[in-house]
């Protein structure tokens, strides 16, 4: 028999089944936390660090990933205040900027907010989402490619850096990859990258809006749970 | 040896041995602590063993190698009592004259006393020494006492008494209010209030518990840790078992970095002889109470200091932190509940049992009882290893311990916590050792390094080297730690190239709150405390390096540049003959060049200058 | 690696993938390197899989997948070092063996890495010469030093060669 929990989400009451995460209660009911590493059929792992909410708990907010914080019962939850605003802008300036010529990426930063990039762009052409490890890894268990190094070496590779035998071609990693949605003009020149925008342009006259879900374009390509 | 089956009967062996070491004429002890070995110690060891032997007195003198006493800097040194004479900078030429004049007649060397720095006198015994004066050696005065590699040493102190007490009919939770009430805060970083880690822990739903100890002492500049396990293994298992009774634990483990051969070695010879003597395993002391450790190794990752990072080690994958919604203790190594305290933290416990709680929280601030040991090192004349109770202000620590500042430069600031923690600047040094003033202060008490930076030092190069330490040791999963630290790491880097522009300066605050708030783990959340503390109290120095293009304490290379005076150029080709990058021309006896082409600004070169004409600007 | 040594280090370890950190440092003990093959012998006998069991080994500080010169010099660079000059030594290093810290000579006689904090703090600049420890060093120093194993290595091969 399932055990339910009531919460609380930016004020609205929801009911939700024990166990689940707040992301994916709060995108079932149209509060729209953006996320870059989560998939609804693979494990959260809070890499991207997107969809933080704060967790009001004995009067202290606590910044924390709303895909690895599991529902209980009486949680206070707020997913867009200013302070979260501010940080998910951050955050998601800091990976347009580092892989400007991903259409995935560009879409996720104008809809945190981002307005300018201030750090110069690199193009980079993986963002170490982790999707495409994970995929391999718990989907089909495979193993054929993973997170490899440490920091700044960290990058998805092969044993030995050569494509071995476990991998079955599957094609997996490459439909699950934000990188590989390339912008709609095609690929940036270097020196030349820019924030586009243009795609999100219909989630700005929701802006004003309580933050309800608009099935955007942006989820539509990208695996959001609402199109499952 | 004897098995020991129950508690009188490790009270009995406790008398006997007491009772033997009271027969010995004089006792040597020597450190052969790591900081001592690289002096060479070992050759100091062997030649006064040798000497005793030549001398017909290996029987009536008892020669202890002890662990690390904190003063490495004076080493090798020996304690002899009776007389508790203090000698330093021994070498093994010194043993033939140490056993004739001092152990035989009850001369005192004079060239191997201590000489105070500050004062310039020559110092007898320890007990007289500044330095250790006006310290409080709860725990690190126990290594005078003890050969770590002998558990017979530990038992005639004292030690695994308090276990027996624990074993003899203290409940689990009477131990953990004591835990409570004694107020002891983790001694690795966190700071958390260990008394209501164990009383979580043992509320954890789960038969299987585990307890870890924590030396995976990663902080450059401390070696607390090191000093502990490498020079008194048994008061950290005996407090490990301690907990384990406590928590409902039957197995533990001691993870140890690998950059600290001699303390695994010591560690997995304590646990030998523990077993031996039926102090660990099964029944232990006649009771229910079963328990087993293991010894592991860490790979070489400063993240793996981090519990959970530690616990996936521990279990043989890559160290990578997870996310702690779900805490430790409840779901730690291999998902069972798990108590994972610091060295310093478990090493505290037996006193704790044996004294009681008052006693403990009788040292210490309203926030943070007891003492701390504190690694004191950088440009202060008195460096090593210090412990003083908590609430004793920087001030005692730098001027009166420390001694003041090296070769005349005027301190400017302290670096508290490792990486993890900030630069408190001489306008702070009235604050107390304590976790709280430290941590509103932008800083951290953390495992307890100390650097004493002077005015040769730029702030904003420390930000950098901490940065860069930071980036290096990240584990890179989450995005602020990884892209975050990197991006901070390439501002500060335009700064002291020379390349800041004024509007990178709010950004740089603007990002470091960002990581700070956002980061998965413990190592990227404090990662921006450097650069935040240094913006905050030494912002004059980011000014000077963004709109003035200058590095005030003359560190920052593409700001620097090296010259030869010539008037005070001899010509006498030291320089040229040390430059590793032939960036140095002249012939003998005239005027040197330095090509600043060629130049690497590395400073060798005025190292090796006996006139004083090499001048950085 | 032979495989008797590697037997020695497989022995009472088999199928317990929680030992992969442990058995990993003796191979790099015994070998000097984590070497392809020993990792998928690894990956076999602990029941690890072959990308988890490199995974590791790049994770690793202790671990080099590739071999390493005859001595390995090792500078400390942990903060108390660092405040007296420990970059320095790097520098030394750069300039008489043209060596980066985490590589090797051309002729495998010298390796250098650097080291985040040995614990000898009170004694820095500290420097690991082939697990001795060498204290209060100085570019001076050191270039001594690494004259001096030049001149030992010269005599050495000497002998062997009469």
């Amino acid at each position: 028999m399932k055990q339910y929990v009531t919460f609380t989400i930016d004020g609205a009451h929801v009911r939700a089944a024990k166990g689940a995460s707040v992301l994916d209660v709060a995108i079932e009911y149209g509060v729209c936390i953006p996320h870059l590493c989560h998939v609804p059929y693979l494990s959260d792992i809070g890499a991207c660090r997107l969809c933080i909410v704060e967790h009001i708990k004995d009067g202290r907010s606590k910044v924390t990933t709303s895909c690895t914080l599991h529902v209980q019962e009486g949680m206070v939850i707020r997913s867009n205040t200013d302070k979260i605003k501010r940080l998910r802008r951050n955050i998601a300036e800091l990976l347009v900027a580092q892989a400007p010529n991903s259409r995935a990426i560009q879409d996720i930063a104008v809809r945190c907010g981002v307005k300018e990039v201030r750090y110069p762009f690199r193009n980079s052409n993986c963002v170490l989402c982790g999707r495409c490890v994970r995929a391999c890894t718990e989907m089909w268990r495979a193993r054929a490619i993973g997170f490899v190094g440490r920091g700044k070496d960290r990058h998805v590779d092969f044993p030995f850096g050569v494509r071995s035998d476990l991998c079955k071609h599957c094609g997996s990693c490459v439909m699950l990859c934000p990188m590989s949605i390339t912008p709609c003009n095609g690929p940036m020149k270097t020196g030349e990258e820019y924030l586009c925008g243009k795609c999100e342009s219909q989630l700005a006259i929701t802006e004003n809006l309580s933050d309800s879900c608009v099935w955007c374009e942006l989820g539509k390509g990208f695996q959001c749970g609402r199109y499952q | 040896m004897p098995a020991i089956k129950n508690a009188s009967d490790l009270e009995a062996l406790r008398k006997r041995l007491q009772t033997q070491r009271g027969t010995f004429r004089a006792t040597l002890t020597l450190c052969g602590g790591t900081g001592c070995q690289a002096s060479q110690s070992q050759a100091v060891i062997d030649a006064i063993k040798g000497e005793l032997v030549r001398q017909g007195l290996e029987n009536s003198i008892h020669v202890r190698v002890s662990g690390c006493h904190g003063f490495c800097e004076q080493g090798p040194i020996m304690v002899i009592e009776p007389g508790n004479i203090f000698y330093c900078h021994i070498i093994p030429d010194d043993a033939q004259e140490i056993v004739s004049k001092t152990i035989c007649n009850g001369e005192i060397i004079e060239r191997l006393l201590y000489t105070d720095p500050v004062s310039g006198n020559k110092i007898q015994t320890e007990a007289e020494i500044p330095f250790y004066r006006a310290q409080d050696r709860q725990l690190l005065s126990k290594n005078r006492f003890v050969n770590p590699c002998s558990i017979e040493d530990y038992i005639a102190i004292g030690g695994y008494s308090a276990l027996a007490k624990v074993l003899a009919g203290m409940l689990p939770d009477a131990i953990i209010e004591e835990m409570k009430a004694s107020g002891l805060r983790g001694r690795g970083g966190g700071g958390f209030y260990t008394g209501r880690k164990w009383a979580d822990c043992r509320a954890a739903q789960g038969d299987e518990k585990y307890v870890i100890c924590n030396a995976d002492e990663g902080d450059p500049g401390a070696y607390m840790d090191r000093s502990i396990l490498e020079g008194n293994p048994h008061l950290v298992l005996e407090g490990m078992m301690i907990g384990a009774f406590a928590i409902g634990a039957g197995q533990g483990a001691i993870y140890v970095r690998r950059e600290y051969p001699l303390a695994v070695k010591h560690a997995r010879i304590a646990v030998q002889q523990a077993r031996e003597y039926g102090l660990l395993g099964e029944n232990i002391l006649g009771t229910d109470f079963s328990f087993k450790v293991e010894i592991a190794r860490g790979g070489g990752a400063f993240v793996c200091g981090e519990s959970t990072a530690l616990m996936a080690s521990l279990a043989g994958k890559v160290g990578e932190p997870r996310p702690k919604d779900v805490h430790t203790v409840e779901e730690g190594f291999m998902n069972k509940p798990t108590t994972l305290n610091n060295v310093e933290t478990w090493a505290n416990v037996p006193s704790i049992i044996h004294n009681g709680a008052a006693w403990f929280a009788a040292k210490g601030t309203k926030g943070s009882k007891g003492t701390k040991i504190l690694a004191l090192t950088g440009r202060v004349k008195n460096t090593g290893l210090i412990e003083v109770a908590m609430g004793t202000p920087l001030r005692t620590i730098v001027f009166d311990i420390g001694g003041g500042a090296l070769d005349g430069k005027a301190v400017k600031a302290v670096q508290t916590g490792g990486p993890s923690g900030g630069c408190l600047p001489v306008s702070k040094f009235d604050l107390p050792v304590d976790f709280d003033a430290f941590a509103e202060a932008g800083s951290m008490v953390g495992s307890g390094g100390m650097v004493v930076m002077d005015e040769s030092t730029c702030m904003v190069d420390v930000a950098k080297y901490f940065l860069t330490f930071l980036q290096d040791e990240s584990c890179g999963k989450c995005v602020p730690c990884r892209l975050g630290i990197d991006r901070m790491l390439e501002i500060i880097t335009d700064i002291t190239n020379g390349k800041g522009r004024p509007e990178q300066i709010p950004l740089l605050k603007e990002l470091a709150e960002t990581v700070s708030e956002t980061a998965l783990c413990g190592l990227g959340k404090t990662a921006p405390n450097p650069v935040l503390s240094t913006l905050r109290y030494f912002s004059e120095e980011y000014d000077a390096h963004v709109n003035q293009k200058r590095c005030p304490a003359g560190v920052c290379k593409a700001l620097i540049t090296y010259t030869i005076d010539a008037q005070k150029c001899k010509g006498c080709g030291l320089c040229l003959k040390a430059c590793p990058h032939g960036a140095i021309k002249g012939e003998k006896k005239q005027v040197h060049v330095i090509d600043t082409h060629l130049c690497h600004k590395c400073g060798i070169c005025t190292d090796e200058c006996n006139s004083q004409a090499i001048t950085v600007n | 690696m032979p495989p008797v040594m590697l037997e020695s280090i497989l022995d009472g370890r088999r199928s317990q993938p929680h030992q992969l950190i442990e058995v990993l440092q003796d191979v790099q003990e015994g070998l000097g390197y984590i070497s392809e093959d020993s990792m998928r012998t690894v990956s076999k006998e602990l029941g690890v899989p072959l990308m988890e069991v490199y995974r590791v080994a790049n994770f690793y500080k202790a671990f080099s997948l590739k071999p390493r010169g005859k001595h390995v010099i090792t500078i400390c660079m942990g903060t108390a070092c660092h405040v007296r000059g420990a970059h320095l030594l790097i520098d030394q290093v750069l300039g008489q063996l043209g060596l980066q810290p985490g590589s090797t000579t051309d002729d495998y006689l010298f390796t250098v890495e650097r080291v985040n904090c040995l614990g000898a703090c009170a004694l820095g600049p500290v420097v690991v010469l082939d697990d001795k420890y060498h204290h209060h060093m100085t570019p001076g120093k050191l270039r001594k030093l690494i004259e001096s194993v030049h001149k030992d290595d010269r005599e050495e091969t000497a002998y062997a060669c009469d």
